[in-house]
């Protein structure tokens, strides 16, 4: 892939404390919400359906789908990365509920840098807070940066435990 | 009380059928998911861009293959139950065991507990997806809130070729 983005960053600009840049959406309508939800065709009413969602279920309001709060992280993470990075795993857990009417942000802490067969690493912890101070979905992300002096990350990215796999068969 | 019976247990380990989609990735598919998902990132919206960045059309976000399993034309459509049972929740419980035979026990609701995504290539406009999903672990545990049975299952995730895509590891809670 050609490098386009000026600013691109590289593994030894990073730093262990090192905040990615937050990413905000909202606040959530329950127009995004039914948009997502026709999109992937989920139909569970508790994330369009405001009665059934509160009377039935005994819900705040509509939720936040879990499915798109997942793709959020993974833009914060990417967008952060940059073109030439490659967001190689992440992993996360849905806690609190967020409802419709919530501002949310994705957010990001390094928590770990090191090198590999020529490539960056970095580790962060991250999350999605919710106006009532909540990290709704903390997790981890592994991602990828390319030396300055080093080669490009490879496309597609190796399967680390494929490698291993074939490594370690007789 | 014992939730994961023998029966249950057994399941540990067992790969479901791969699951194919019934259509190649369209470039409409990839518009409205990346529109409804609030996605900028440009490789996914604008040919061009994606051409200057050695894609030969738009790709698909990373995690975008969980979503590709479409009903052909023709094939029943489940929004029908709510003409049958106007108080259906309107959750497909089938749909998220990932094509391996449903666990069925006396504990009613359903969680998604999380994710845990491992990202080898993206996928491209033409590609026909298919995954396949193995029972990992299947547990339980009583919390405050009472009895909650776990279950691990992953996803592998390939295109035509056979190319890795993503590989899914996701934590249902039955509780």
């Amino acid at each position: 892939m050609t490098i386009l983005t000026e600013n691109q960053r590289y593994f030894e600009d990073v730093r262990v404390g090192n905040e990615l840049t937050p990413l905000t959406r909202g606040p959530i309508t329950s127009s995004h919400l039914m948009r997502w939800s026709a999109a992937i065709e989920n139909w569970h009413r508790v994330h369009y359906d405001a009665p059934f969602a509160q009377e039935h279920e005994q819900l705040p309001d509509l939720l936040v789908n879990g499915t798109w709060k997942q793709h959020f992280l993974v833009q914060m993470v990417r967008r952060w990365l940059g073109d030439e990075g490659w967001l190689a795993s992440i992993d996360f857990s849905f806690r609190k509920m967020d409802r419709r009417g919530d501002l949310l942000t994705a957010t990001g802490l390094v928590t770990d840098v090191y090198t590999r067969d020529g490539l960056g690493f970095v580790a962060a912890d991250i999350g999605i807070w919710n106006p009532r101070e909540e990290n709704s979905t903390p997790g981890t992300a592994l991602g990828v940066l390319p030396l300055r002096a080093g080669s490009a990350v490879p496309y597609p990215f190796p399967d680390a435990d494929h490698a291993r796999t074939q490594a370690t068969s007789p | 009380m014992t939730h994961v019976t023998d029966e249950v247990r057994s399941l540990i380990g067992l790969e479901g059928p791969v699951t194919t989609a019934a259509y190649p990735l369209g470039h409409d598919e990839v518009r409205r998911f990346v529109q409804a998902a609030m996605e900028e990132g440009v490789i996914h919206l604008d040919r061009e861009a994606a051409n200057r960045r050695g894609f030969k059309d738009v790709v698909a976000t990373p995690l975008f293959p969980v979503h590709y399993l479409r009903r052909p034309s023709g094939s029943p459509d489940p929004f029908e139950r709510f003409a049958e049972d106007p108080e259906w929740d309107g959750l497909e419980y089938e749909s998220a065991f990932g094509g391996l035979p449903p666990i069925r026990l006396s504990l009613r609701r359903i969680l998604n507990g999380g994710v845990r995504a491992e990202f080898f290539k993206l996928a491209e406009i033409g590609d026909v997806i298919s995954s396949q999903s193995t029972y990992l672990d299947i547990s339980e545990r009583t919390g405050s809130r009472g009895d909650m049975v776990l279950v691990e299952i992953e996803t592998s995730y390939t295109n035509q070729d056979g190319e890795l895509l993503m590989r899914v590891r996701n934590t249902i809670i039955m509780r």
